[in-house]
């Protein structure tokens, strides 16, 4: 590859460096002091720090355990360690890994002592040739029962279907667990051959007959025996289970803290139609010694102790971990079931770039779920879907044709910005103005430097293609691609002209809803005759008032085709005998609407109270004439108060649509794109691109600058149309 | 205290020359009134002594300071603003007393001013007052309050008195009056109003189109207005402009038949104020139209020919349009037919 | 005065209006009633009110308590500190802050797009609010690279600095609209007065102003108090965080502690409530210059 490759991202990174400040604060060497970051809650949170106390008590070293939101854990591994800032060590799980060495977030650690580890679990830290920290604990999938109901749990799933058929009905549910998700669906699919890699440890293609008969596998256990609630949320099986309206679950080992009765534990069953053993996956929690450690070997020597057989025990009893070291056997029932079915799960495979794999597989699941796919046409869809997704990075290309153009149009803006200058006339005004440069000097540098200059760099990555933290110049390949819709036909909902399609529909409707609303509360709201209006207008202003995180939450669990509000409001007012069961994700219509609601519910209270303002503007005495003249309402208001409020409204429109076209809250939080990603927007789209389809962060910032381009086509052409500048 | 004077002043706005070469010299004590039609640059020029717009060239100097360059606030000088410019959030006192405040005067001293002040203008009551709780008349006074505890070398008034109904106008007026007797400070005052403009001054700046016409006293400039265009603009109704001829002693206006004891050569425009005519009888006839009664007296207005002409009189009840009525003009200015200029 | 309409046109818009607000706080009803119901999981019946439950058709009484708020407020970390007291204060200082710096740099700004002709205007305004086309996704990491040059990274005043410019183009935008609006012969006058520019702007124009400055005091504020994703990238430390990062703890990969998650909402949530409710008479006044004037 070329030499350019890194170089000239690393120059547009410089740009972003500017002045490296004199006042670096010496970070104080505490050499009695480690710091590790994890992401544990709980009982496991507290077995961790009980393990953290006695060696500090044995070594002298504290361990200050920073706890991050799992969330934000893998972006701020990501960004703060490559740049120095991160901690010591870390506990995450394995399948990272790979990616992870390669960006320079983890050590190698071919000096720790595997001593009295599980060998199998050995394997989870093994990548390229090289070990990288050590396992402490493993997590899989099991099958979890009631046992004042279940004596002895079914051993084949034959059984298990025809035991949780004697426990369904009347809103109990033999069999409760969130089968739509890949996580789920996987112990099935590996029975039938459905692994990622096969033996030899090449892709197993995504429409193989083993996937197939997975998903119709799936489809009968978990839709068309009726045994399983639809669309099961954690939280819901959790109160199934508490109400004891499931029999039997298929949850990991912390669903046990969850709930608050007896539940007992044994391994998945066989899966009688593959005739081979359910096969969960296995993942192995790590305690790695990050990049740039202030204090890697204090950190390591930590990291052997907690993995090795005193720290184990600790975690196993205070924590409740199933832990690697082979040396601390427990006769703890769940710990044991785990031991058993580890030997039988498969270790989630640590391959970078493997995100947009388990997309593919978990839109086909879905797909076949909701009845939208046949198992081979969904199998098929997601073997295309995977091949363009993992498409190779496009060929690098030489930067310095770019470098040339960009270095001219700099030249000629400069020179444009300039020329004035050589007016001398203008050059007075410029002095007699200097001291006002000073009153909007503050927000402009504050501005350049972090809005304008984050942007610029974070668009400039478009011309690059990303690939396990390297960087490769491509030119403007990914808008081309983009544009010219090469990798999906224009119906598709990833191209992109089907999602801007969908992003129009989106802030057109956004914008009648919210407007419309708006005005319509604003002008009962002004009548004098309406009673208590203030009380009025704060209720109404409360769904701006509450962040929107919150409540785009919120408004989802209320769209839950089995536990919202919404499908039980419907039930009662339509007074059905049968809970009405909306799929609301379930198809574009209702999903699109569901976010339609969700954002009008939080954008109408801006409207109205720029309406209100607007109103006040408006002299009543004017509406007055016109009423004694006989004028109907209708007439009024579309001759005499509208005329006088579109101007006055018109640039809160427009920036109102900015702000909904860019509203990738809502998208994300409230449909999440759902059916197959026929909802998302452009913006929730770059997102995806740049976190969730194996960080093509050069695509994503392609997606981006086309959608900036689009706003500010956008914003001219509406200013032409209102006829003055308004944004 | 102050003098005031223009040095070749011009004011433009890019290629709009609002003021083009003023000269002028307001003496110290003395009472200007600025006059003109709208547009023309009375507010601009009282903007120029304040300091708030830039003059393009020439030389302003208040006292005998060159104040080109000088910032408002140093050259001593407090205007009134036809919009009073009061500051809404602060009550009547603290508005007189924000510039002492800003001068950071002890505030005793403040106190004093203020306290003066509000005596001379009969505020007393209304110190804790803001300014939307006031009337008209007693917003106008507060701003001749704030303008006065500043003891400014000069006073500039843009139209202070115009948004007064006309019985609290006349009694305004009256206190200018006293306080520039009191005072005794230069004051510069921009009415559009004839009556303010000729009661008030003790000069009289006649402005068209950023050019000084006429400086003058009141007398001088209604007695001898020195081309057409003060000629109408001073008095009310104005001056009847009409064109004639000379016949050596005699003249005639152009189309009318009757001889006038005028003498003048050749064409010229003959100017002739309402209030001067004997109206009876006399060497022109013509057609009333309209009379507008005004009570004890009232305006005849006439077709003179071609000519609409405007008469006073003093008994209204003799007349009826459609009549016709002799005049005799007893005072009449000649102007130059071509330039307007007035004729010796 | 306009007559009062019919009986029937009253009664009906007031029936709307209760159905409307109704359905407008219904889902902050619900997470009120997750918040004070003590369990995690949840489903959820038509009625959103806390201690009631509608099942098969009749209502009854549901269990009350405080246990998530508790849950919530009383986290320590392993040293013992309280977590929580420090969040509180963490999302107090930066939103405060914020609003204090948001303004200063949008009221200055504002205030000079607003009266002085200055080469380049225009096209400053129009660049400030051409911002907020930006995509934020893209921005994520550069921003992360300069405030580690700047040596801002895990400090408070690093996220103040972007939250309050995050915040200057709208605040801009409103406060010029405002000023706009305020007669420029007030501060001739207070030139005269002999005010310099900051003095007039301080003492005149400011008071002036405070129904703008309320509101887009208030919205940098919210920008601060609501923020979670830079927050919880640029700050490493739990005892850092500001709350809603705290909030996001609750939402996991394995599934959402629902009682948790809203009673920290409300938490979160009661002081900018509170705020808007306090403000909100100077909102439509406030932001209606702005947006109208353009
Ligand atoms: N900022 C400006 N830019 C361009 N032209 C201006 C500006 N300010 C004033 N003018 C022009 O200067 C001329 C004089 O204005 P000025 O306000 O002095 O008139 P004025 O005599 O006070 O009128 P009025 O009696 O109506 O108050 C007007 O024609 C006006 O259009
Ligand atoms: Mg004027």
């Amino acid at each position: 590859m070329s030499a350019a490759r890194v170089s000239l991202l690393r120059a547009l990174l410089v740009l972003a460096a500017l002045l490296p400040l004199p006042w670096r604060q010496a970070i104080a060497a505490q050499v009695d002091e480690i710091v590790l970051w994890h992401a544990y809650q709980g009982r496991e949170e507290a077995g961790l720090e009980a393990a953290a106390r006695t060696w500090t008590e044995q070594s002298g070293v504290r361990v200050k355990l920073v706890a991050i939101p799992f969330g934000a854990f893998a972006s701020k591994v990501e960004t703060a360690i490559p740049r120095g800032n991160g901690p010591d060590l870390f506990i995450a799980a394995h399948d990272s890994i790979g990616k992870w060495s390669a960006m320079g977030v983890v050590e190698p650690t071919p000096q720790l002592s595997a001593d009295g580890l599980r060998p199998e679990l050995m394997e989870a830290v093994r990548w390229g040739d090289q070990r990288w920290g050590l396992p402490l604990a493993y997590k899989s999938l099991v099958l979890l029962y009631d046992p004042t109901v279940i004596q002895t749990p079914p051993t084949t799933t034959d059984a298990l279907i025809a035991e949780a058929h004697k426990y369904t009905g009347g809103g109990r549910y033999g069999l409760a667990y969130q089968a739509s998700e890949t996580y789920y669906h996987a112990p099935w699919a590996h029975a039938f051959g459905a692994t990622p890699f096969d033996a030899e440890g090449r892709l197993v293609p995504l429409d193989s007959d083993a996937h197939v008969k997975a998903y119709a596998f799936t489809a009968r256990i978990a839709r068309d025996e009726g045994i399983v609630p639809q669309q099961p949320t954690y939280e819901s099986v959790q109160r199934l289970y508490n109400e004891g309206n499931a029999v039997f679950v298929i949850a990991g080992p912390w669903f046990v803290s969850d709930v608050d009765r007896p539940i007992a534990a044994a391994p998945l069953p066989w899966v009688s139609d593959a005739g081979a053993p359910a096969r969960p996956f296995l993942t192995v929690d790590v305690a790695y010694v990050a990049g740039q450690a202030q204090h890697p070997d204090e950190a390591s020597a930590f990291t052997t102790w907690l993995a090795g057989p005193e720290g184990a025990r600790i975690r196993q009893e205070q924590g409740g971990q199933a832990v690697s070291s082979a040396l601390v056997p427990t006769d703890d029932p769940l710990l044991k079931t785990l031991e058993v079915q580890s030997k039988t799960a498969l270790l989630m495979p640590m391959n970078p770039g493997l995100q947009g794999l388990w997309e593919s597989e978990a839109k086909a699941l879905r797909r076949v779920m909701r009845g939208a796919a046949t198992p081979s046409q969904a199998a098929h869809e997601a073997a295309l879907y995977w091949e363009v997704v993992s498409r190779p990075s496009p060929p690098a290309v030489s930067p310095w044709p770019y470098v040339v153009v960009m270095v001219a149009v700099l030249l000629g803006a400069l020179g444009w910005l300039l020329a004035p200058l050589r007016d001398p006339d203008f050059r007075a005004k410029l002095r007699r103005h200097a001291w006002d440069y000073v009153w909007i000097g503050p927000a402009t540098v504050a501005m350049v430097l972090l809005v304008l200059t984050p942007f610029v760099v974070g668009a400039g990555v478009a011309f690059f293609a990303h690939d396990q933290g390297e960087f490769t110049f491509i030119g403007l390949r990914h808008f081309t691609d983009i544009l010219f819709a090469r990798d999906w036909p224009l119906s598709s909902p990833l191209s992109f002209f089907y999602t801007l399609g969908v992003t129009l529909l989106w802030t057109v409707t956004n914008l009648i809803v919210h407007v419309g609303l708006g005005i319509a509360l604003a002008l009962i709201l002004r009548e004098p005759w309406i009673r208590m209006r203030a009380g009025w207008r704060a209720a109404l202003i409360l769904p701006w008032a509450v962040p929107n995180y919150i409540t785009a939450l919120i408004w989802r669990s209320m769209f839950h085709v089995q536990d919202g509000a919404i499908n039980a409001l419907i039930t009662l007012v339509s007074g059905a005998k049968d809970p009405v069961q909306i799929d609301w994700f379930g198809s574009f219509v209702t999903s699109f609407g569901a976010n339609l609601i969700t954002n009008g519910w939080l954008g109408f209270p801006f409207m109205m109270v720029v309406t209100l303002g607007a109103l006040q503007s408006i002299p009543r005495d004017l509406e007055e004439a016109a009423e004694v003249d006989g004028a109907s309402w209708a007439f009024r208001f579309r001759h005499v108060v509208w005329p006088l409020l579109k101007p006055a409204l018109l640039p809160a429109v427009i920036l109102g649509s900015v702000w909904t076209f860019n509203a990738f809250n809502i998208i994300y939080l409230v449909s999440a794109g759902e059916p197959d990603g026929t909802t998302e927007i452009l913006i929730s789209e770059a997102y995806r691109w740049a976190f969730t389809r194996g960080n093509r962060y050069g695509y994503a910032a392609a997606y981006a600058l086309i959608i900036f381009g689009v706003l500010l086509a956008y914003s001219r052409a509406a200013n032409r149309l209102v006829g003055r500048k308004v944004l | 205290m102050a003098t005031v004077r223009f040095q070749n002043l011009r004011k433009s706005y890019g290629d709009t020359h609002v003021l083009t070469g003023i000269d002028l010299v307001m003496e110290e004590g003395e009472y200007v009134v600025l006059v003109g039609p709208s547009g023309c640059g009375k507010s601009t020029m009282l903007r120029c002594i304040a300091g708030l717009e830039d003059i393009s060239s020439g030389d302003l100097f208040i006292g005998d300071r060159r104040v080109n360059d000088v910032a408002p606030k140093d050259r001593n000088v407090a205007m009134v603003f036809q919009s009073y410019a009061l500051y809404p959030h602060m009550t009547v006192r603290e508005n007189m007393a924000f510039a002492l405040k800003v001068a950071k005067r002890s505030a005793e001293e403040i106190r004093v001013a203020v306290d003066e002040a509000a005596r001379m203008l009969d505020l007393g009551h209304l110190l804790d007052r803001r300014p939307s709780q006031l009337s008209g008349g007693q917003r106008q006074r507060v701003a001749m309050g704030r303008a006065i505890v500043r003891r400014p070398d000069v006073f500039l008034f843009d139209e202070p008195l115009s948004n007064l109904d006309a019985s609290l106008r006349t009694h305004m007026r009256v206190e200018l009056m006293t306080l520039h007797k009191q005072l005794g400070t230069t004051m510069v005052h921009v009415t559009h109003d004839q009556v303010e403009a000729l009661t008030l001054a003790d000069r009289l700046v006649v402005l068209n189109k950023g050019v000084i016409q006429q400086v003058g006293s009141p007398r001088e400039l209604f007695d001898r207005p020195i081309n057409t265009f003060v000629a109408t603009f001073i008095g009310s109704p104005s001056m009847n402009l009409l064109p004639a001829t000379g016949h050596g002693a005699t003249s005639t206006v152009d189309g009318v038949e009757g001889t006038l004891d005028v003498p003048s050569d050749g064409a010229f425009t003959l100017g002739i104020r309402p209030t001067d005519f004997t109206v009876g009888e006399g060497p022109l006839e013509a057609d009333l139209i309209v009379v507008e009664s005004l009570g004890s007296e009232a305006m005849l207005h006439m077709d003179l020919g071609e000519h609409r002409i405007v008469a006073r009189v003093d008994e209204p009840q003799s007349f009826q349009s459609g009549d016709k009525v002799r005049l005799r003009p007893n005072k009449v200015h000649r102007f130059s037919a071509a330039t307007g200029e007035r004729l010796p | 005065m306009s007559r009062e309409p019919s009986k029937v046109i009253v009664f009906g818009t007031h029936a709307f209006l209760t159905v409307f607000t109704a359905a407008t706080i219904y889902p902050v009803l619900w997470v009120l009633k997750l918040a004070l119901t003590p369990s995690r999981a949840f489903s959820m019946d038509p009625v959103p009110v806390p201690g009631l439950a509608l099942r098969d058709g009749a209502l009854h009484l549901a269990p009350v308590s405080l246990d998530n708020f508790r849950n919530v407020i009383f986290t320590y970390d392993a040293a013992g500190s309280w977590l929580f007291g420090w969040q509180l204060m963490n999302s107090v200082f930066v939103a405060l802050a914020t609003a204090a710096l948001g303004l200063t740099l949008s009221a200055t700004a504002a205030y000079a797009m607003s009266r002085w002709g200055f080469p380049g205007k225009e096209r400053g305004m129009a660049a400030f609010l051409v911002t907020q086309m930006f995509p934020g996704v893209v921005m994520l990491i550069p921003l992360y690279l300069i405030l580690d040059e700047l040596h801002l990274l895990d400090s408070l005043m690093g996220l103040v600095l972007v939250y309050s410019t995050t915040s200057v183009p709208f605040s801009v935008w409103t406060l010029k609209g405002y000023f706009d609006t305020i007669p420029q012969a007030l501060e001739e006058a207070a030139v005269l007065d002999g005010c310099s520019r900051l003095q007039t702007f301080w003492w005149v124009i400011f008071p002036l102003a405070r129904p703008a400055l309320a509101v887009t005091g208030l919205f940098s504020f919210m920008t601060a108090w609501n923020e979670f994703i830079l927050a919880a990238t640029l700050m490493g430390d739990p005892k850092s965080f500001t709350l809603p990062v705290v909030l996001q703890r609750y939402v996991t990969d394995y599934g959402t502690d629902w009682g948790s998650f809203a009673a920290g909402s409300v938490l979160v949530s009661l002081p900018v409530v509170a705020l808007f409710f306090a403000l909100q008479r100077h909102f439509v006044e406030g932001l209606t210059a702005g947006s109208v004037k353009g």
